[in-house]
């Protein structure tokens, strides 16, 4: 489904896709550009775990220093000071391991949080067409499983690393010091790790991409399904939900069970190697005592330096697991943030600073992506302050005319000019500020009723929200609410009914005053009479503005300056109500039957 | 929250075989140092090349077990750990399938959907990694406490007296970390929130420029996330370098009294150095511990999330003794002095209402906005239970139907068509199991819905998205019409679903309902559809306002006359007097 799942994949290895390092790479490195601006920060994690890490090894030697000089020669005066010097370091230890946390955990939370951040505003620049393809649920699972995912790695992994390839470093410094043949021995393992981690990494790369690909897919289909319960309940079909769950399942347990033992693997393939080098060593290290190359006390504490050099080995290995987690999770963000921006405005795109509602349609056609065309070849033209009706069958093409005009979507061809302003040319921004919408499904938000009129304008006091919900005939039912305008909606809408989650739409819509206002079946839930006395507040509401409405209860489009009728696309006829009813065609009859 | 850990037993053979092998793999790694030092004492310093050749060989071998040990390992905590997550999805989802709307409402969709995924894999990861590194720790702590003791129980005192202490701390961070990571996850469920109402809201939001108000909502909730976050892991990350600083102390003090000891002449150096080597092992250990710590209080706190989802009672069901055999025959439904009120709130929506509509009837329901009209509809497929009185159906409660065979016999149209990601053919398919393509065509047919299917790219194969966007409501509206109708149901429930249909194929769509022959309970605005009806009930404020036949209230209801006039104004209104039904039965 995701576009990332269809990528093609040059090499197709007998055991799972092949993850390419390089791309494996650049999503790291994406994620190392988030720190960029934290960068003093992170310098100071690093000092500490210097810190840390050169008390850690002063600790022991000065205890090793303690009961050579002190305890052994019984030197009690010597021995306290020592002791209350080394209090000092452990309190120093201690205290640098705590800084380095503690700044790295507000690092990486502050970077998970940008990446989330992003994330969102990548989904706000999205074209609705976008959203059309996706599940809700899959989506959320990037914003949660995906982010999260990275967030648990990099609060540990980046001071693990660190202070790993720090401790290695040193070790192998004090390996070459004592015996260089030795520590050839030692590191020839290297080539070994590098190559089983490579073929791990292959297996495991793909398996987690496909778990966080399958946990996505769970999470929309519970989205899914939590939303339709109503239909899930009414149709008792919980029986084929829960096996169509099961399949989904199955399959996450199956893609994360091969990822968690593949990437099991790891730590263990590190610990054989490194007792290989073990035995190595001391067979080897055996060979060349009996030759009297090495003495027998550098074989000694060569295998006890190996032994420190395998533990940073087998830290890093282990955080190479949740690493690749790590890259899956982030891959899965960077797959929505490199989708283009379609709602990208033209470069000398203007704003339109007021509007007077002129709008004119000229051979305007478009096509929802793979449909037939929904559109074709419609030209009409609106003076300013009209109301237009759009009436016609179900499919006519009467939303789309309403999509094109806001630029929820962009002509395939032809113009709109809105005061002779091709709409292509303004801003987004620009256009739907002077718009205002009531739309086919009102979506509320959970919050007040306040809140959610408010939305039209989000400066209204409340005595403006008052007097719009008034205007819309809403007031009387908020008042009988419990709370009235405190009354929290729910996101299940339960509560309020479909009619009155359109009153409250409509007290949006005027709240908002608009220069352009669209009605899209704004009053279909609504019973007539409450109708009736709304349809003087929005005839008031649209007198000197230009208005589209699209309605199939005909008589409440009559006082319509202009009415369209739309059949297959196009427009079939237009003309005031009365001038159609003499014509005696299409709309004659839909008027009458 | 026990509960939700207890799952685990299923796997007490697997969980066995992964914590024997950890332990193989321990005494391996135990042995190791024990055979190092034979190689080096009877070998090396013997200059005895056989016992080294003999003794490497029997460390390579060891250490090959020890890795084939660690192979089976990751096979066998992956399977458990999986399989474990597994379950308690499965459950949780059978589970919140067996919600009523009333369960529903304590849990958000978007808290229920992260305690299905996110939660589940917080557990999931907890048990892998137990079953691979949990036992170290404490077998290392107690291996080096007892050897101390072995050692120089005098001395090794000191560790006894600091470790009580350290494990108290560890409790507390423990318990303290687990409510606060419960915060967290909360609050995951609210930048969930948000993210979803953003997404259902999409076309609202951009209609009225209101991403950057958007944004800063979705802000304030990822930064509840992250302050959460931060000061949960700060705390957590809080218990090493106390941990470690007291058993830094505790090796100074044995030291100190050690070095006492040692000028007492009542211990050896030898053994001094022992004990503290044992404590800095000690120590080494501490990383896991903390480790351990961060994964369990996590798992708490998710553990505890999901428990409260299974153990949510659920108030809806059907008694014990229902009899299973019992038949939805005819769709004869009446309604005795039925009230209702939702149950979490005190305001009646439904008063004493009572009618009876035979079977093949067609009752219209009208109302204003907020009568009770969709309330009515939910009490027949008994979505919710009434508060007083009875729905009887071929004269037996709803309540005694088994639930599945009620549901089974109704075909429910919503007000707000709902589809699902899938084709057309399945999207009508899912009204009937097993629904032959020749059904699914018929009641696409009758829907009105089939000549626009067959013009979609597909067919109807062609994908729906969800929620259907990718259609016009009209079209949404007939194809969960169609869905209803494939399952040839014994009652047929419109809630206002043809209001985004024009005229014309709303007639043609009652006119193919007719030859279905199910009892038709129809919500509607328009009176042309209400006067078709063999009776019209007129709901206001949940109580019944008018009962009878368009003729019947045409007489008797003044408020049924005023929505007659408002549709047909004076004139039509004569018309529509002297109106005859067609489909008088």
């Amino acid at each position: 489904m995701s576009k990332g799942s269809n990528r093609p994949h040059p090499h197709n290895h007998l055991f799972g896709e092949k993850v390419k390092p390089k791309y494996w790479a650049s999503t790291v490195k994406r994620i190392g550009s988030y720190f960029s601006n934290q960068k003093w920060l992170l310098s100071l994690v690093l000092l500490m775990v210097i810190i840390s890490s050169a008390l850690s090894l002063l600790g022991p030697f000065l205890i090793g220093v303690a009961i050579d000089s002190y305890i052994v020669k019984e030197n009690a005066e010597g021995l306290t000071k020592l002791l209350i010097g080394l209090i000092f370091v452990f309190i120093g230890q201690s205290l640098s391991i705590w800084l380095q946390n503690y700044w790295m955990i507000g690092i990486a939370q502050q970077t998970v949080y940008r990446m989330r951040k992003d994330l969102f505003k990548q989904f706000h620049r999205l074209s609705i067409s976008f959203f059309d393809k996706r599940q809700h649920g899959e989506l959320m699972s990037r914003v949660t499983n995906d982010i999260e995912n990275v967030s648990s790695t990099l609060n540990s992994s980046f001071i693990q690393v660190f202070s790993s390839i720090l401790t290695l470093v040193g070790t192998i410094a004090v390996m070459i010091y004592l015996s260089p043949l030795l520590t050839i021995i030692s590191l020839s393992i290297v080539p070994l790790m590098v190559f089983g981690l490579k073929w791990i990494t292959k297996r495991t790369g793909a398996r987690f991409k496909e778990q966080q690909r399958n946990l996505g897919e769970i999470n929309g289909y519970v989205e899914e399904i939590t939303s339709g319960q109503r239909i899930v309940k009414s149709f008792s079909q919980e029986k084929r939900v829960i096996e169509e769950f099961m399949v989904k399942n199955e399959r996450l347990k199956e893609s994360g069970y091969w990822a968690q033992t593949f990437s099991g693997f790891i730590p263990k393939l590190m610990n054989v190697l490194n007792n290989g080098s073990f035995a190595l060593i001391a067979g080897v290290g055996g060979v060349l005592a009996l030759n009297g190359k090495v003495s027998i006390g550098v074989i000694v504490i060569f295998v006890e330096y190996s032994r420190q050099f395998t533990r940073p080995l087998n830290d890093l290995a282990n955080q190479f697991n949740t690493l690749l987690s790590a890259v899956a999770g982030a891959e899965r963000v960077f797959e929505i943030l490199d989708e283009s921006r379609e709602e990208r405005d033209e470069e000398e795109a203007i704003e339109l600073s007021s509007v007077k509602g002129k709008v004119e349609f000229k051979e305007v056609s478009f096509s929802y992506e793979g449909d037939d065309q929904t559109v074709s070849g419609l030209s009409f033209s609106v003076k300013e302050g009209e109301t237009v009706a759009l009436v016609g069958p179900t499919g006519a093409g009467k939303t789309t005319v309403v999509n094109l005009l806001s630029r929820f979507y962009d002509a395939d061809h032809g113009q709109i000019l809105i005061d002779g302003h091709d709409i292509k040319n303004v801003k987004r921004s620009s256009l739907r500020s002077h718009m205002a919408f009531v739309l086919q499904d009102s979506f509320l938000f959970e919050g007040s009723i306040f809140e959610n009129i408010r939305y039209g304008r989000l400066d209204a006091s409340d005595e403006e929200v008052i007097e719009a919900a008034k205007l819309a005939n809403a007031h009387s039912f908020i008042q009988k609410l419990p709370k009235g305008y405190k009354t929290i909606l729910n996101q299940e809408g339960s509560g309020i009914s479909q009619g009155q989650k359109q009153l409250l739409s409509i007290a949006r819509a005027i709240l908002a005053n608009p220069s352009l206002l669209i009605l899209d079946e704004a009053t279909s839930s609504i019973d007539t009479i409450t109708e009736m006395k709304i349809q003087e507040a929005l005839q008031r509401l649209m007198k000197g503005r230009t208005s589209f409405v699209i309605a199939h209860r005909l008589n409440t489009i009559q006082q319509a300056d202009q009415i369209l009728v739309l059949h297959d696309g196009g427009i079939l006829e237009k003309g005031t109500h009365g001038e159609l009813l003499n014509h005696k065609g299409f709309y004659y009859s839909l008027y009458n039957s | 929250m026990w509960k939700v850990f207890s799952y685990l037993k299923t796997y007490r053979v697997a969980i066995a075989a992964a914590l024997f092998l950890t332990l193989s793999e321990l005494a391996v790694e135990l042995m190791q140092p024990l055979i190092m030092a034979k190689i080096i004492d009877d070998g090396i310093l013997k200059g005895d090349l056989d016992v080294v050749k003999y003794w490497g060989a029997v460390m390579f071998g060891l250490a090959l077990a020890a890795f084939a040990a660690g192979i089976a390992n990751s096979f066998f905590s992956a399977h458990v750990s999986q399989s474990y997550g597994f379950d308690i999805r499965r459950r949780v989802f059978e589970k919140v399938q067996a919600f009523s709307f009333v369960n529903f409402n304590k849990f958000p969709a978007s808290s229920l959907i992260t305690r299905m995924t996110h939660d589940v894999t917080q557990l999931q990861n907890t048990v892998f990694m137990s079953l691979r590194i949990m036992l170290r720790a404490p077998l290392l702590l107690a291996g080096g406490v007892i050897m101390s003791l072995i050692v120089n129980w005098k001395l090794a005192m000191v560790l006894v007296v600091a470790l009580p202490f350290l494990l108290f701390f560890l409790r507390w961070v423990l318990h303290t970390a687990g409510t606060m990571f419960r915060d967290v996850q909360d609050r995951l469920d609210g930048v969930n929130r948000v993210m979803r109402e953003n997404l259902m809201g999409m076309r609202l939001i951009k209609a009225f420029l209101r991403r950057d108000h958007e944004s800063s909502r979705f802000e304030k909730a990822s930064d509840d996330l992250k302050v959460q976050t931060v000061s949960s892991l700060r705390l957590i990350e809080v218990s090493i370098p106390v941990l470690l600083l007291v058993m830094n102390i505790a090796i100074l003090a044995i030291l100190w009294f050690g070095s006492r000891q040692v000028n007492l002449g009542a211990i050896e150096v030898g053994e001094v150095v022992a004990i503290v080597n044992y404590s800095f092992r000690i120590s080494s250990v501490l990383t896991i511990i903390s480790f351990i710590i961060m994964a369990f209080s996590r798992a708490k706190a998710s553990a505890q999330r999901i428990g409260e989802v299974l153990d949510t009672e659920i108030d809806l069901i059907e008694a014990e003794d229902t009899d299973q055999s019992i038949n939805l025959q005819k769709g004869h439904v009446e309604f005795k002095n039925v009230s209702f009120k939702y149950p979490e709130s005190d305001a009646f929506v439904l008063q004493d209402l009572s009618f009876s509509v035979k079977a093949g009837e067609t009752l219209a329901i009208l109302g204003s906005t907020g009568s009770g009209k969709t309330s009515l509809f939910q009490l027949v497929p008994r979505l919710y239970d009434v508060a007083d009185g009875e729905v009887l159906i071929d004269g037996t409660n709803v309540k005694a139907y088994p639930i599945d065979t009620l549901r089974n016999g109704i075909g429910v149209v919503p007000q707000e068509a709902v589809l699902f990601t899938g084709s057309v053919l399945e999207n009508i398919g899912w009204g009937k199991e097993g629904a032959s393509e020749e059904e699914i065509v018929q009641a696409a047919k009758d829907a009105q819905i089939h000549e626009t299917v067959e013009k979609l790219p597909d067919q109807y194969e062609t994908r729906v998205g969800q929620r259907g966007v990718n259609l016009s409501g009209g079209q949404k509206q007939r194809l969960s019409i169609a869905r209803a109708l494939v399952r040839k149901p014994k009652i047929l429930m419109l809630d206002d679903s043809t209001s985004a249909l024009d005229l014309k194929t709303e007639a043609k769509l009652l006119a193919a309902l007719r030859k279905y022959s199910c009892t038709t309970f129809i919500i509607t605005q328009k009176i042309s559809t209400a006067m078709e009806a063999d009776h019209i009930l007129l709901l206001d404020d949940g109580r019944a306002e008018a009962w009878g036949t368009h003729a019947e209230l045409l007489e008797t209801s003044p408020l049924y006359v005023k929505i007659v006039q408002s549709q047909f104004g004076e004139e039509g209104f004569q018309y529509v007097k002297g109106f005859k039904q067609t489909s008088s039965t």
